[in-house]
């Protein structure tokens, strides 16, 4: 029975008059409640803030601290108080919690020592109101996030006995835990900017021969770039084939996106080596290539800034779909209204409502 | 559409109100789904109506005088009924709200709806801390006829005078649905019917198929168990 309707309790016995002319026998005599003792202010006493209630407001949840007898060992003989040496303002919403039924989280309040006052009195903290429940467990799992990241910050020491392939990922993994793996770090690095970089100029122009005009880089010098591309491919070979071998889980890290991304970088690579000869698919060849643009994130696995993009992007994933479908609605709408508007003038541009999609999405992106 | 209409600004004036109609409706569909918010100033919704009454009772001393409890009840009363409702009166979901945390297992409603109806003696839908007390006084403190009388008030659902047989089936359906599926022995559906044509046949004296408010009193009065339970209300706050 939640405990502020006890104060109905003579209205309930009194209500029993309804029934009782038609029962067939006479009512059993009510239990002797001790309510006949008259109620007394009790004064708590916590660090010199006093607190005073009714006793029996303390006497509703008798499964607690302050509603059973365990508070008579903090009772005090000359001040004839109850003094408990805890923090005053976590208390206070304490004993609302005795007043209202309701027990509510105060934001200001620091999680754990929240946490510690509810224990100290006996209360569990399942019971706290909707209205902060969700802050409450939300601060909760930031904590124990926090804690948990300290502990693994504190995982550097080194445990004993790893076996090489452990060894091996945990240098992957934490590049500053020692000097092989910063020095494998920076290398790997190094030639993911080379290869980005021989892509871009392959493309630029560089100067006319005698009977050409300007060609771009890449087809002049052929070979060289062939060279720098075969040494990038492997170095990226190699390393995706170590981490392969050191992963705990091969399966998981063949899954993960940082694996499928070193996969898609090196494959067009392998895939022009066995169709280089044919004229056919050589087309499509090429524009494999663009591929290659996809080493760029790789290094997402050497800055942390990349990878809290990525996490970003995806969390407020649907808030950006809803975006881009509003978007489209609106686009058709007006595309829609366009079309209808210009087709009676012949020399229209707007041949068709897709044809009017163009001009729509143009304007409303304000490119003009 | 082309062939009967001749004139070309017929046809460009129709495609005018269509796409008129088009844009209209879908800024209309936007309003409605949310996405844009078109009021004027004197739909703007006035949220801070206040929806609640507040009364405040009369003086103790008042209370005192008319009812017959001592000062300290009265406190004792008015500190528990303003706890559950701070502003003063209860309304018939309140009140049944309030009646169920004490029958949890079975369905209270009707019940407390009787006696919602009985307590609010100025037929006004809510319930103020006098009538509250006023009616206590009566069950609690009263005679033995103040109290038959209040319960016929309870049972005389229409208020006309006298208890026909359906009145006194609802109330005796509402009972047995308050005490819920849990008694013992478990109650089959007869039972109410049954126990309302003993009931008639104790009070009602004349056998007019009606119980008025003296044959209630002098059947109750000569009823043993039930002058017993009466003297129970007597210790109750």
């Amino acid at each position: 029975m939640a405990s502020g309707v006890s104060g109905w309790l003579p209205f309930a016995r009194a209500a029993a008059i309804g029934w009782m002319p038609v029962a067939n026998c006479p009512m059993p005599v009510a239990p002797m409640a001790n309510s006949k003792r008259q109620d007394e202010l009790i004064i708590l006493n916590v660090s010199g803030h006093r607190f005073q209630t009714w006793r029996t407001t303390l006497d509703r949840y008798p499964d607690t601290l302050l509603g059973s007898s365990e508070k008579d060992f903090f009772y005090n003989e000359e001040i004839k108080e109850y003094f408990f040496d805890r923090d005053p303002d976590a208390f206070r919403s304490i004993l609302n919690f005795y007043r209202t039924g309701k027990l509510h989280y105060p934001r200001q309040q620091c999680i754990t020592a929240y946490d510690e006052e509810l224990i100290f009195f006996g209360i569990i903290p399942e019971i706290i109101g909707d209205c902060c429940y969700e802050e409450y467990k939300d601060r909760k799992r930031e904590n124990l996030e926090r804690l948990q990241d300290d502990q693994e910050e504190n995982k550097d020491m080194k445990p004993p006995n790893m076996t090489c392939r452990e060894t091996m990922w945990r240098a992957f993994e934490t590049p500053h835990t020692s000097t092989m793996a910063l020095v494998f770090y920076y290398v790997t690095g190094f030639f993911i900017a080379i290869s980005v970089l021989t892509n871009v100029v392959e493309t630029v122009p560089c100067g006319s021969t005698a009977n050409q005009k300007d060609m771009p880089c890449g087809e002049r010098y052929t070979v060289a770039f062939f060279c720098m591309d075969t040494a990038c491919v492997m170095i990226f070979t190699v390393e995706y084939l170590l981490r392969l071998f050191a992963a705990p889980s091969r399966y998981r890290f063949m899954r993960s996106v940082m694996s499928i991304i070193d996969v898609v970088a090196i494959l067009p690579y392998y895939i022009g080596l066995v169709m280089s000869n044919n004229e056919d698919v050589s087309g499509a060849f090429v524009t494999l290539r663009v591929f290659r643009v996809f080493r760029i994130f790789k290094f997402s696995r050497h800055s942390q800034g990349l990878r809290i993009l990525g996490y970003t992007l995806k969390s407020c994933a649907s808030e950006l779909g809803f975006l881009l479908f509003s978007l489209t609605m609106a686009i058709i709408i007006f595309a829609t209204v366009m079309f209808y508007a210009e087709k009676g003038s012949s020399s229209s541009k707007f041949t068709s409502i897709p044809a009017s999609f163009w001009y729509t999405i143009v304007t409303m992106t304000t490119l003009g | 559409m082309y062939l009967f209409l001749k004139e070309k600004w017929e046809v460009e004036g129709l495609q005018t109100v269509g796409i008129l109609l088009v844009v209209c409706s879908s800024l209309k569909l936007m309003h409605f789904l949310g996405l844009i918010d078109i009021s004027t100033p004197d739909s703007v919704e006035d949220d801070f109506e206040l929806s609640t009454v507040c009364h405040r009772p009369e003086s103790m001393d008042k209370l005192q005088q008319q009812t017959k409890f001592t000062k300290k009840e009265l406190q004792v009363l008015y500190r528990g009924f303003k706890n559950e409702c701070p502003c003063g009166v209860v309304n018939e979901e309140n009140f049944k709200t309030i009646y169920s945390q004490f029958f949890p297992q079975g369905d209270s409603s009707m019940y407390a709806h009787f006696l919602f109806e009985a307590f609010d003696t100025n037929n006004n839908g809510s319930v103020s801390f006098e009538d509250f007390v006023f009616g206590l006084s009566i069950i609690l403190r009263g005679t033995i006829n103040d109290r038959l009388n209040w319960a016929f008030n309870l049972y005389d659902l229409n208020k006309d005078g006298c208890i026909t047989k359906e009145e006194m089936l609802d109330i005796m359906k509402s009972i047995y649905d308050m005490m819920g599926k849990y008694t013992y022995p478990t109650m089959q559906d007869d039972i109410p019917r049954e126990h309302v044509e003993s009931f008639f046949q104790k009070m009602d004296r004349n056998k007019d198929g009606v119980v008025t408010i003296e044959e209630f009193i002098e059947s109750c009065k000569k009823d043993e168990s039930i002058m017993q339970s009466m003297q129970l209300f007597d210790n109750v706050i």
